[in-house]
């Protein structure tokens, strides 16, 4: 018996062809689709006075759903139900991401800019009550804090964080696996734990009571990871062939790595320490535990209480008065301030390398 | 070309190697030091946990500190027990990842397989920049501006579903709840969850995803059929991540949650939960020193349990990009 095979063609899928023109038809049902939802769900907000969010969700949000659909469905037949949800979803996820951070910012900046002067920045906070007027006193002493104390953690940190990379990337060292795994569970250390740590170290046993460098030591486990892994990306994009050139010359590896790769992945390594920096800037649980906070000027890191930023947010905060939770917002708006430098200064930084890679 | 039988007989010519130069030698041995450094931290940090942790955990035995339910320093004797910040702690990061995963998931997949290039490299710098905002400040925003905010949410929940047991809410105080605190935890994970998600999305074989929509797939059968499971295990490791991350969240839940003794369940939208992090930080300033070592117990039991999900998700996402070697 002959077998009888069917050979008239399939219809093709509308979207076998992606590149093909859009009708202007499509194109309009599409605009419809997000005009007409934000439209009426604007009217039960400006008309019958509906709660923003609860329009949100109970409005917008079906009936967006529902004219996707419908113009998924028209042009793309069933299938299109499915596009049109995935497409509807991601996007509103995303904005309310956006929204999130937005409100963040915002709130920050716009309540910071209030208590910010140059009282505030230069002055500390000797003789300042939680209730005393904006005028008076700052944060001088804390951003100094932040910095003798983030920075003793960074002349630590670095070298350690770049030999650990470099034992990752150059040696062929057999338990590579077992360290990044620990620098991975490093990374995940809740920063209360390293402040514990730290105060059952050294200043439960009695070696020293409050003081700046017990903080600094405090910050080394929750900077090392970010530092060493950064460290390691960079090294990683050096060419093989640069540094088996080195060694091909007769240069001993520590030779090579310092005068090849080093000099290579130098923007890589400035990043790396940039974000670092950016990761314990803003720590707070950890110095609360170690450093306590003062209110005077301490440029000594290895005796007495240390204010910083983050202690001195934590602690205005808790006053709770309304001139406190004002300064809190300032003190907020300088370490975001800082952060934001931090952070530019490292995608400036990693932007020159692939320049320099093209 | 013809294998010459005899050629394994004929003796080979060793490699002439010089061994290491002593500089050499120190230079790795500096470079090991280092990288067993983060070994000996870690260890230290057990060491003196434990340490200091002992005279809790004998005088209140182990079950009792993990799973009791009553903090009293002025009670003879003390009563130090965990159970209601633990499984707030729990609760907490239940809610935030529940929140956070379609999220991030979500803006992974905008970035990398929907938005023009451009407008993708914006929303990366976005995601990088709320990953670098510090969880002090995060604290402060969600105490004074998004927590009346999300109390006006819980309450419409608790208006629209109040029947349902985890959105009940007889004291009809809407502020400070794990809700708030969920929401809060939420915001400081997606950036976790979503960088890891971009990255393994971004990783994945393009051509696998071209021969979907080749055979006619289409965005959304795609996402579901091919992206989502190559993609699964990276992504839940990802989860994980911000899941430690949750669980070790400190000040930010500190401000927006009203820790209690009396142990919730699971009614969300009440006034009351725990975290074993900001516990530990707001008891500490006024302990005493049988109360410090309880807190150090605690703070053990957080390092352990972190230790085990972080090590679990990075050895998952190690897995899930086998090219990174």
């Amino acid at each position: 018996m002959e077998k009888v095979i069917d050979l008239t063609p399939v219809a093709r899928p509308k979207t076998s062809q992606p590149w093909a023109k859009k009708s202007p038809k499509f194109l309009g049902s599409v605009a419809l689709s997000a005009i007409i939802p934000a439209a009426i769900t604007l009217g039960f907000i400006a008309l019958a006075g509906m709660d923003f969010m609860a329009a949100l969700i109970v409005v917008f949000l079906p009936i967006q759903i529902i004219a996707a659909a419908l113009v998924g469905a028209t042009v793309y037949g069933r299938r299109g139900i499915l596009e049109s949800l995935l497409v509807v979803a991601t996007i509103f996820f995303s904005s309310f991401v956006f929204v999130l951070l937005g409100s963040v910012l915002w709130s920050v900046i716009s309540n910071g800019a209030a208590a910010i002067s140059p009282s505030f920045i230069f002055q500390n906070n000797y003789y300042i009550q939680p209730t005393t007027a904006l005028g008076y006193g700052g944060v001088g002493h804390a951003i100094l804090g932040s910095l003798l104390i983030v920075g003793l953690s960074t002349i630590v940190t670095v070298p350690l964080g770049l030999a650990t990379a470099v034992y990752l990337t150059e040696t062929q060292g057999k338990s590579k696996g077992i360290i990044r795994t620990l620098l991975q569970a490093m990374a995940g250390l809740p920063s209360v734990v390293s402040g514990l740590f730290i105060y059952a170290m050294f200043i439960a046993s009695g070696i020293t009571t409050y003081a700046g460098w017990t903080g600094s030591l405090a910050l080394i486990p929750l900077m090392l990871p970010t530092v060493a892994r950064v460290t390691e990306e960079a090294l990683r994009l050096v060419p093989a062939e640069l540094r088996n050139g080195a060694l091909a010359l007769g240069a001993p590896a520590w030779r090579a790595f310092v005068q090849v790769t080093l000099p290579a992945a130098k923007s890589g390594i400035v990043t790396a320490v940039l974000l670092g920096v950016a990761r314990v800037i803003g720590e707070t649980a950890p110095l609360v535990l170690t450093t306590f906070a003062a209110d005077r000027t301490n440029l000594n890191i290895f005796s007495g209480q240390m204010g910083s930023l983050p202690t001195y947010l934590f602690g205005y905060i808790a006053f709770g008065f309304d001139e406190s939770i004002k300064r809190a917002w300032g003190a907020a708006l300088v370490i975001l301030i800082i952060v934001a430098i931090l952070f530019i200064s490292a995608r400036v930084a990693s932007r020159t390398r692939t320049k320099a890679r093209k | 070309m013809s294998v010459n039988a005899d050629s394994n007989t004929v003796e080979r010519r060793k490699l002439a190697s010089k061994p290491f130069a002593k500089s050499d030698r120190i230079f790795f041995a500096v470079a090991r030091g280092a990288a067993y450094s983060s070994f000996v931290i870690i260890a230290l940090i057990l060491i003196f946990l434990v340490g200091k942790a002992l005279p809790a955990l004998q005088t209140q035995g182990l079950i009792d500190f993990a799973f009791g339910s009553t903090w009293n320093s002025a009670a003879t004797p003390e009563k130090f027990q965990l159970g209601p910040m633990l499984w707030g702690s729990i609760l907490i990061s239940i809610i935030g990842v529940v929140i956070a995963v379609p999220l991030a998931i979500s803006i992974a997949y905008f970035i990398e397989f929907m938005a023009p290039k451009t407008l993708a490299k914006a929303v990366t710098t976005i995601v990088d920049l709320l990953a670098a905002i510090p969880s002090i400040v995060l604290g402060l925003w969600g105490a004074f501006v998004f927590s009346p905010i999300a109390a006006g949410w819980a309450k419409m929940l608790n208006q629209s579903l109040g029947w349902v047991p985890i959105f009940d809410n007889p004291e009809q105080n809407f502020l400070r709840s794990p809700f708030i605190a969920g929401i809060v935890v939420a915001v400081m994970i997606v950036p976790i969850i979503a960088s890891i998600t971009r990255e393994i999305f971004s990783q994945m074989d393009r051509d696998i995803i071209n021969a979907s929509l080749a055979l006619g797939g289409n965005r959304e059968s795609t996402f579901r059929r091919v992206i989502l499971p190559t993609a699964s295990s990276g992504v839940i490791g990802g989860v994980l991540l911000g899941l430690g991350r949750a669980l070790g969240e400190t000040v930010a839940v500190l401000y927006v949650l009203n820790i209690s003794f009396d142990i919730n369940w699971g009614s969300i939208l009440q006034a009351k939960g725990g975290s074993v992090a900001s516990m530990i930080i707001s008891k500490f300033g006024e302990a005493n020193p049988s109360e410090i070592s309880a807190l150090m117990a605690a703070g053990l039991v957080l390092f352990i349990f972190t230790l085990i999900i972080n090590s679990i998700a990075s050895y998952i996402v190690a897995k899930a990009q086998p090219w990174k070697k």
